[in-house]
């Protein structure tokens, strides 16, 4: 700030005697503080004061490139011939090498390498460095609670987003996946979008390992039991088709469009044969064939899904098969909510379903026969995952309502008693009947996304151990891996599940033989008040009317 | 500078009377010099009212406020060419309802020096401004 001021004043008036008076104290302002706030004011009674001497630290995260491996190889076959050589003329070979058998370099040379070999193949053969010690000793107990641990995510290379629909191990335990993308919701494919399916390695996950490029998204696709590098697979249109992945990315062949499913092909199982080529598929069009691969033509047989004596037709969400049960054998599940059993070699084409079990009220996406109990078998649908008897019409047991719709699920090939189901909500569920019944032990979060497939690798070696593939609406396959306790069979399990199953099964019986039975009580007692109260007849009536006649007749003539 | 060579000229006459006048209090100043405080309540009030005007509190801007309320007052202070030395004072606070007291004691000459305050409050701000002038 300046401000200038300037003035003139006069030497003489200089130094004068000031007239001071002294003027007292002056009021400038007297604001009174408002009263009405300082009734509202509160003492605060207590307060944290935190003090720390640690030295601050701050958290970063930061969210890498995916480190992309690529794995390459040099094959030498023939090579360190001299140029004057041309190793594929046998006798130019043949004389070089007498050259050089005689040189004495060569003739020392082979003799002191010679030694170093011998020395270690003898080490080789004298330690077997491969032996396992403690082989006889019983596996321990395991007490730890069940997880799991998120290995990687397989994204879908393309970058429109399909959804992972159907997982399938490579039968052999290397850790090969493949996974089919399609978009299941009807018309709602985005334009453009690429039909083309993968098979993944664990040990790769940044690039697929082969790609499966069909004219047609992929609904389902399994490796074939025999020929490992044989991947059949059922097409959005409806039309199977097979991949040989010695032969290259295109299908080797196909169905015919007229003699196919009209609906997407939901679900598909090899069936047991003598070339292991034949396979059993279904579709939401309410059927279900049965091809060969070598003639694809037209299929073997072909069933309309009908209940026994319906006649709605079906629409067939998912197929089981095992050859334990039987090989002519089969249940399908539909989208009704209705799970039908089947014979395929019925003498009477009517009798093909052999039974139906009801109780889902929605499409059924999962079935699975128990692998150490085939009689018994798991079906998930709307909310809930039942176990069923084949030979009782009401669910074994059932779990208890989940918050979102399920969709998928399968028992755990090792255990018994452990099954697992994925949910709408992208959780992971974990059931071990052997532990819990009313409550998954494990509940794992894995994506934000409806989860769409599920498939637990059984066996597997090295790094492909004790695997799970989870499938996501959004094309990402999250591996995970189970906790030993998961995977390792317990002590006693089995007898104690088997019981648990016969214990439950019998109840079921009890309570439907009591139900019949009171079914026939009720029937009776109905049949017994329809009856007259009296029980007068005709005869008993013409009796007592003569009886009257008679004493009135008596009375007249008196 | 004529107005404040005026009482220079008016006192070149040593007349006894007028020095008698100069010895009974304005210490040598004319009538015209002194101050006329409604003229310095109005600066005031204007220097406020431009500086803060609508302007909610803010406990940021009270330092700039202070400081141009000063620097306003004091320009157009000087600008009325009296040969007097100003002092201004100015109290900020946010009107919540506290109270504020405020007080002065001087010794000086009471005829030719004196003081104003103007007491200024918006809807969130109150400002006591107080401006003292002492003759030369």
């Amino acid at each position: 700030m300046e401000v200038a001021h300037r003035y003139v004043k006069q030497r003489r008036q200089f130094g004068r005697h000031p007239h001071f008076t002294d003027q007292g104290a002056e009021l400038l302002l007297d604001l009174r503080p408002n009263e009405e706030h300082a009734k509202a004011w509160i003492v605060k009674p207590q307060t944290t004061v935190a003090v720390q001497a640690a030295p601050d630290m701050s958290e970063h995260e930061a969210n890498t490139t995916a480190v992309v491996l690529v794995n390459s190889g040099m094959a030498h076959l023939e090579g360190g011939w001299p140029k004057e050589v041309d190793h594929t003329e046998a006798e130019q070979v043949v004389r070089w090498r007498r050259k050089v058998e005689k040189d004495e370099d060569y003739i020392k040379q082979v003799v002191r390498l010679g030694a170093v070999v011998e020395e270690l193949v003898k080490q080789n053969n004298a330690i077997d460095i491969y032996e396992t010690y403690f082989e006889d000793l019983p596996p321990q107990q395991l007490c730890e609670p069940p997880s799991t641990c998120t290995l990687t995510i397989l994204r879908d290379p393309a970058a429109i987003k399909r959804g992972a629909q159907a997982l399938s191990w490579h039968p052999d335990g290397s850790g090969r996946l493949a996974v089919a993308y399609s978009v299941l919701e009807f018309q709602r494919q985005p334009p453009g979008m690429p039909a083309t399916s993968y098979v993944w390695n664990v040990a790769n996950p940044s690039a697929p390992e082969a790609s499966l490029a069909a004219p047609v998204p992929l609904v389902t696709l399994g490796f074939n039991l025999k020929d490992h590098n044989l991947i059949g697979a059922g097409q959005y249109n409806g039309q199977v088709t097979f991949f040989d992945l010695c032969k290259g990315a295109a299908p080797v062949d196909a169905s015919p469009v007229q003699h196919s499913h009209h609906a997407p092909l939901h679900d598909f199982a090899w069936t047991q044969s003598k070339a292991g080529s034949e396979l059993m598929s279904t579709s939401t069009d309410g059927s279900v064939a049965w091809w060969d691969l070598r003639k694809l033509g037209e299929p073997l047989e072909r069933l309309t899904l009908r209940e026994r004596g319906g006649e709605a037709v079906l629409g067939g969400m998912c197929l089981e098969y095992s050859p334990p049960v039987g090989p002519t054998k089969f249940m399908v599940g539909t989208d009704q909510g209705t799970i039908l059993a089947g014979n395929r070699k019925a003498k009477q084409p009517a009798d093909r379903i052999t039974a139906s079990y009801t109780g889902h009220h929605s499409a059924v996406y999962s079935l699975s026969r128990n692998p150490f109990f085939p009689k018994y078998f798991l079906s998930v649908g709307d909310w809930t995952a039942r176990v069923w008897n084949e030979d009782l019409r009401t669910p074994v047991s059932t779990t208890p309502y989940a918050p979102s719709h399920l969709t998928c699920g399968g028992w755990s090939p090792s255990r018994p008693g452990v099954f697992y189901t994925t949910s709408h909500a992208g959780v992971l569920d974990v059931w071990d009947y052997y532990f819990k019944q009313r409550a998954p032990v494990l509940s794992v979060r894995v994506a934000d996304r409806p989860l769409t497939a599920l498939a637990v690798a059984s066996g597997g070696v090295g790094q492909a151990q004790r695997l799970a593939g989870v499938g996501c609406a959004d094309g990402g396959v999250t591996l995970l891996q189970l906790s030993r306790g998961l995977v390792e069979m317990q002590d006693n399990e089995k007898v104690v599940i088997g019981s648990m199953l016969d214990r439950e099964t019998s109840r079921e019986k009890n309570l439907e033989k009591n139900a019949k039975e009171a079914r026939a009580k009720a029937r009776k007692e109905a049949a017994r008040t329809a009856e007259p109260l009296d029980h007068v007849t005709d005869e008993d009536l013409a009796e007592l009317e003569r009886q009257f006649f008679e004493m009135t007749a008596g009375s007249d003539t008196e | 500078m004529a107005a404040a060579a005026a009482p220079a000229a008016a006192h070149q006459q040593l007349d006894p009377l007028a020095l008698a006048d100069f010895e009974a209090g304005l210490d040598g100043l004319h009538e015209n010099d002194l101050i006329d405080e409604a003229e310095v309540d109005s600066i005031v009030r204007e220097s406020i009212l431009h500086t803060i005007g609508d302007t909610p509190w803010a406990d940021s801007k009270v330092g700039t406020w202070t400081s141009h309320i000063i620097e306003g007052a004091l320009k157009k202070l000087a600008a009325l060419q009296k040969p007097m030395k100003y002092i201004c004072h100015v109290s900020l606070t946010q009107r919540a309802g506290a109270g504020l007291h405020a007080a002065s004691c001087s010794r000086w000459n009471q005829k030719t020096d004196g003081l104003l305050s103007v007491h200024w409050e918006s809807q969130t701000v109150l400002a006591l401004v107080t401006v003292f002038w002492v003759a030369l």
